[in-house]
């Protein structure tokens, strides 16, 4: 099966195509992500059906988990191709456990999918399902489960008693550090391998993401100290501010200390860097105050984004899931330049609102097609009239990076996924219908 | 200010160690523990309940107050029990099969304790079999919580499994969670949907009819 203009003749490269998006000019049609980043990509599960009903591979052939956090799959150049996807990703060598994706081995997920998982992807069977190892160490205590019939990992709760008195904001510190010269090298190398493929390329380097439940507990940490349960941490909120200040204060001078070693390797090669992905929003309301935004989040956020802006020509995009209306004022003020999920299914998410309000202020990257109800539970049918109208929607005068509301996760039906990116190439293309 | 107020302000603010204190002396001044219960938590829990749903406080301050509404329920517990009040009602919590989020269900079984309710907490990553040992051992109230849409589908078979145990007319049934809405609830034979912990209290509340 092939896309409908997937490979028709484009005006703009890839890079072209996402620079023009990202400062409000409609390209030639509207750039798509997928696998650009750890929250834009796809479910290992739902890659391997995507991949046989596109007839990339042979039935059994095994793809690769290159993040096995959330399980997300490699998107591989072929499947790039396929889609019309503009958008790679560069980060550091090790995942979210503190290994590298390196020595692949096979391995089979709960539901049966055959991949490839790296060398030190290595787990034990409990009762409770799988246990995974900070940096591939099974001598280590377990950092993270992946429950019986699981499709993801969860970080294991391994909160040391907190005595206030003694807390130093070192505990919290010891996964932020200096950039190593092999990390360099390593992001210099692959900036250097993608280039040439003309794509637009997203920085994931890590080291800014203010406090993210997804990095709180430290599963790349074999012992980790500190705040690390994430109830503790969203306490710690309010009780702790001082703490967290001073934390996310000597965080932020580390993370721009590394980003100008990183910018002094590959310049401005990459077209834009997930600055973070720390989620402020649940389903019906922003998690945290806008007070606390202000107070807590917003002076490192608007410091890391100014040193981007005033350094490089790195667009700079921030991820955070939910109801985040109430804080998107600030958000916007702070500098970021793209919002990522955009979860329209959220309160006060809705799509001509946000594209009305902030259109001319922040790029929406994402917002695509809604993840949580229509892609994994609704008809073919019901995807497409979304693909159609969110272009429509979101497209109009540039500032849209088609984007799914997060990852697309395990479970989605493969004709879902094929109605999606058919209905992507179909209505892309600006002027929009 | 009496020490009443004490306690209602000390669990609002989220000050653990006042709210113990006050229900603590409460007690010494020979006040019903069923009263401080009352008048003092239960109140304050609904006036936590109504400032998160007007947006004056968020997730941090609603577990903040909750912790500390917690820890006074440990200091009245053992009076509760000797002086054998009774409980609005037994509710058994738990995240479904396959899924490992807690913070939102932590929050609704702190909220319900809080609220006069009997919490039993089966945790995460729970098997349907298990919501119906608990109703076998007394529960009046099965909240079942999930994140995922990959786990939000074991939900049914809760359901599914109490029904099948002929323990469906004896319970009630409520759902929460992020993609969890009332018509999904509606669909699977629940009784109820909460959006949120103080809706999911209002919710038991008026199922049970206390």
């Amino acid at each position: 099966m092939t896309m409908p203009s997937a490979a028709r003749t484009a005006r703009c490269t890839s890079r072209e195509r996402t620079e023009l998006a990202l400062r409000h000019v409609e390209a030639d049609r509207v750039p798509l992500d997928l696998g650009g980043g750890p929250v834009t990509g796809i479910h290992v599960g739902s890659l391997y059906r995507l991949r046989q009903a596109l007839g990339l591979d042979e039935p059994g052939t095994p793809v690769k988990v290159i993040e096995p956090f959330q399980m997300l799959g490699e998107v591989a150049p072929d499947l790039i191709d396929a889609l019309g996807v503009d958008v790679v990703g560069v980060g550091l060598p090790t995942n979210f456990f503190g290994f590298a994706n390196e020595d692949w081995k096979p391995w089979t997920t709960f539901d049966g999918t055959p991949v490839l998982v790296p060398g030190g992807f290595n787990t034990d069977t409990s009762e409770d399902g799988l246990l995974m190892y900070p940096q591939g160490d099974t001598t280590a205590p377990p950092s993270a489960r992946m429950p019986r019939r699981g499709f993801y990992f969860d970080a294991l709760k391994r909160q040391q008693p907190i005595d206030d008195e003694d807390l130093k904001v070192e505990d919290n510190l010891e996964e932020f550090g200096p950039i190593t010269e092999a990390e360099l090298a390593h992001v210099k190398g692959e900036v250097q391998r993608l280039l040439p493929s003309g794509k637009a390329i997203l920085g994931n380097f890590g080291g800014t993401g203010f406090g993210d439940v997804a990095f709180v507990p430290g599963m790349s940490l074999k012992h980790p100290t500190g705040i690390r349960d994430i109830e503790e941490w969203y306490v710690s909120l309010s009780l702790r501010p001082g703490y967290i200040y001073e934390l996310f204060d000597r965080q932020c001078d580390i993370g721009l200390q590394n980003l100008a070693r990183i910018h002094a390797e590959i310049g401005d090669s990459v077209t834009a860097v997930l600055v973070t992905g720390t989620d402020f929003g649940g389903q019906l309301n922003s998690l945290i105050s806008p007070r606390t935004y202000r107070n807590l989040f917003m002076p490192f956020h608007a410091r890391v984004n100014d040193w981007i802006h005033s350094h490089t020509r790195w667009k700079t995009f921030i991820h955070s899931c939910g109801s985040i209306r109430r804080l998107l004022d600030d958000i916007v003020e702070a500098g970021f330049d793209a919002l990522n999920p955009v979860q329209t299914s959220a309160a006060g998410m809705d799509p001509s609102a946000l594209k009305q309000e902030y259109g001319d202020r922040i790029t929406f990257w994402g917002g695509g097609i809604d993840t949580q109800s229509v892609l994994p539970f609704g008809t073919p049918a019901e995807v497409r009239d979304m693909v159609r109208d969110r272009m429509r929607v979101f497209g109009r005068g540039g500032g849209f990076v088609f984007n799914t509301v997060h990852n697309v996760q395990a479970g989605v039906p493969v004709e879902n996924l094929l109605a999606l990116y058919q209905a992507v190439n179909e209505f892309r293309d600006y002027p929009l219908g | 200010m009496t020490v009443l107020d004490e306690l209602r302000e000390a669990v609002i603010d989220g000050q653990a160690k006042l709210a113990v204190a006050a229900a603590t002396q409460g007690l010494e001044q020979g006040i019903p523990a069923e009263v401080l219960l009352h008048d003092g938590l239960i109140a304050a829990m609904r006036e936590v309940g109504r400032l998160f749903e007007e947006n004056e406080i968020y997730v941090p301050e609603m577990l903040v107050a909750a912790r500390a509404m917690n820890a006074t329920v440990a200091v009245l517990k053992p009076r509760l029990i000797e002086h054998a009040v009774q409980s609005s009602g037994t509710v058994a919590i738990g995240t479904v099969q396959g899924d490992l989020h807690d913070i939102g269900k932590n929050l609704v079984a702190m909220m319900l304790e809080g609220s006069g309710f009997e919490v039993v907490d089966l945790g995460t990553d729970v098997p349907p079999e298990r919501f119906v040992e608990a109703i076998r051992a007394g529960a009046d109230v099965v909240a079942m919580s999930a994140l995922l849409t990959t786990t939000m589908t074991s939900m049914q078979d809760v359901v599914e499994a109490i029904t099948a145990a002929g323990l469906r007319d004896q319970v009630r049934i409520i759902a929460g969670g992020a993609p969890i809405t009332a018509k999904y609830a509606a669909r699977i034979g629940a009784d109820g949907y909460a959006p949120d912990a103080s809706k999911a209290v209002r919710k038991v509340r008026e199922l049970l009819t206390v």
